[in-house]
């Protein structure tokens, strides 16, 4: 659960007003004439940054250690610039020494901690990145994921399989491409929603058959496709054997306790073209053979 | 005429039929409903009554603001998977009963103010080929590729389920290749050719009489009786575009297509502007079609054509097609 964004929002607010009024009554005011607008500009707009930056985090962070010092972190650099862009408009009597001591403490301490945050936050990353392991390769774009399978979409298979060609020019990259048989059926016979089950069921399927290195991504309606980096034709050929076994032998069952028996055609190729012709390739060769033009009549 | 033909602004779309498909869909996107309504002058509670009927501009709205939608991307093709046969009444009915794929056809053209009443299907079956051709019922504008996407992807998908196995379709779109081409290929399959005259499903005729597993002629006929009263219904624009089909040779002029539906031609003028077109932009989409069928299935050569659309000589001809098309007359011969 995310926190409520006011609760420390209002904190924020309610120390920087007593900031304020701490100049205000403590200090005398300085005439506009030798007001330093460099100052004013810079140290006030490190403040502004800093608070909206906090109000970015509270509200995009579920709560917790990381998002407390983060915020913690932020707030006092906040308070920290504000009190020195006050420092501009109110002259404080030499010998109080608070206002060396909102600065000099806030500021640093402030920095300390979101680095301390930083660092933790590094660590949950590391721990999320397990979780995309074989959702994601080389590059984060989060508009790319799909939200029913949570898998990256064509899109970004493409810009992967470039950059993977590029990575490792001399390497072999293989692709493989799977789709389910008569998926539509479910769709017509059990609804929509089914079909999105038996999708999301699929993808935490293959992904549990895939190395670390591999990519799975939802190429479109219920077609997958498998990036297998530095992987040769007939190493690719197995896996994508292996792919289609395991939906095979997958026990599904229907909302209504029907049971589902699934099956899938899969194609595979090494990645040794422009992604654009190498998927026009697999995808003409994934095909029913009666779908193709030409293709000869059958019996249903 | 037949039956009357209804407008853009026609209230003839029951709301629980195509609409409820697009709000459902929306739902599941978890997509806010006023979002899906703005700008089409509906609520949700419009839904709520089995009285309630759109106008073509009301549904066009709703596909509008979807297609806006980022997790929308494939909308016309999830739409497609469910769009037909539909709950659309007896004419969902009977395309269910329909024994093959030739009667399913059919049954589409002459339903299609039920079945499909944005985009207005024409077929033609000639040289041994079927061709489905698309065209734009109410103005759809911008939303025409969605709603081609979304009917070729129904069209399809009816097919494979009602009889049974995936069928060769070729796929022709007037609009560049979509730099992402994925849900066409999964949805459509490969036969995609892109940058192409017309928007059209084709397919070896043969398949028109292959008998469909769930057929039963003699239920159709009797669902075609209650059918017969709204039979041939299509829209404006479409049935001023099938009588150029039928008076091409003559050739049409504003004033006797006017006359044909006892309007003024002021009026035709008015109401063609009001659907985002006007007589020449119909003329000439026609005579392309024309003139493409011409040149596939006809084996005629220019001068042919030019005489048959009563053009002065082939090199008016060869002019007038450059410009409805932006080619050279020799390039679709080829």
């Amino acid at each position: 659960m995310r926190p409520p964004l006011y609760t420390p929002l209002a904190l924020l607010g309610t120390a920087a007003l007593m900031t304020l009024a701490l100049y205000a009554t403590q200090g005398t005011a300085k005439p506009p004439a030798v007001w330093n607008w460099m100052d004013i500009i810079g140290e006030g707009g490190t403040a502004l940054f800093a608070g909206v930056w906090l109000a970015l985090i509270l509200s995009s962070r579920p709560g917790g250690r990381v998002t407390t010092l983060l915020a913690l972190g932020l707030g006092a650099i906040t308070l920290g610039a504000l009190a020195d862009c006050l420092d501009e408009f109110w002259k404080i009597a030499p010998q109080a020494h608070w206002d060396h001591w909102l600065e000099g403490v806030l500021t640093p301490g402030g920095m300390l901690t979101l680095t301390v945050g930083l660092y933790f936050w590094r660590q949950e990353q590391f721990a999320l990145n397990e979780h995309l392991l074989r959702r994601e390769r080389l590059f984060r774009e989060h508009r790319a994921f799909d939200r029913i399978t949570q898998l990256a979409n064509a899109d970004y298979l493409r810009r992967q399989i470039t950059l993977e060609q590029a990575r490792a020019p001399d390497a072999p990259c293989a692709l493989v491409l799977l789709d389910i048989d008569r998926f539509h059926l479910i769709n017509r016979e059990f609804g929509r929603a089914e079909g999105d089950r038996v999708l999301q069921a699929l993808s935490h399927l293959l992904l549990l058959n895939l190395r670390n290195d591999d990519l799975l991504c939802r190429y479109a309606g219920d077609r997958f496709a498998v990036l297998l980096p530095e992987t040769d034709d007939a190493a690719a050929q197995a896996i994508a054997t292996t792919l289609r076994n395991a939906v095979e032998q997958l026990a599904w069952h229907t909302r209504s306790g029907a049971r589902l028996a699934l099956s899938a055609r899969v194609v595979a190729a090494v990645a040794d073209t422009s992604p654009g012709s190498l998927l026009d390739a697999l995808n003409h060769a994934i095909e029913p053979a009666a779908r193709r033009p030409g293709g000869a009549l059958q019996a249903a | 005429m037949p039956a009357p033909c209804y407008h853009a602004d026609t209230p003839l779309i029951p709301a629980h039929y195509q609409p409820a498909l697009v709000l459902e869909h929306a739902r599941g996107l978890d997509l806010n409903s006023h979002v899906l309504l703005r700008h089409s002058g509906l609520f949700e509670e419009d839904f709520a009554s089995e009285a309630r009927a759109l106008s073509p501009a009301q549904l066009l709205a709703m596909l509008a603001n979807l297609a806006q939608h980022d997790a929308a991307r494939d909308a016309a093709f999830q739409l497609g998977q469910q769009m037909l046969p539909g709950h659309y009444g007896a004419a969902s009915l009977a395309l269910m009963q329909s024994p093959d794929l030739g009667s399913a056809l059919r049954l589409l053209v002459a339903h299609q103010a039920q079945l499909c009443p944005l985009l207005a299907p024409r077929l033609s079956i000639a040289g041994g080929e079927v061709s489905l051709d698309w065209f734009d019922s109410c103005g759809a504008g911008a939303t025409k590729a969605l709603l081609v996407d979304l009917h070729m992807t129904a069209v399809t998908a009816m097919c494979r389920w009602l009889g049974g196995e995936h069928l060769p379709w070729r796929y022709h779109f007037n609009r560049t290749r979509p730099r992402s081409p994925e849900h066409h290929q999964v949805h459509l399959g490969s036969a995609l050719h892109f940058g192409e005259q017309t928007d059209s499903m084709r397919l070896d005729a043969r398949w028109l009489d292959q008998p469909w597993p769930r057929g039963n002629a003699r239920a159709l006929a009797l669902t075609q009786r209650e059918l017969a009263d709204t039979a041939g219904r299509r829209s404006l624009l479409q049935a001023v575009r099938e009588q150029l089909f039928d008076t091409i040779r003559l050739p049409p002029t504003l004033e006797h297509t006017a006359q044909h539906f006892g309007v003024s031609p002021a009026t035709l003028k008015r109401q063609l502007a009001r659907h985002g077109t006007h007589f020449q932009a119909l003329l000439d989409e026609v005579r392309t079609h024309v003139t493409l069928q011409l040149m596939q299935h006809g084996g005629l050569d220019h001068d042919a054509i030019a005489s048959h659309l009563r053009f002065h000589d082939a090199r008016s001809f060869r002019r007038a097609f450059q410009r409805w098309t932006g080619l050279g007359a020799a390039s679709p011969c080829a």
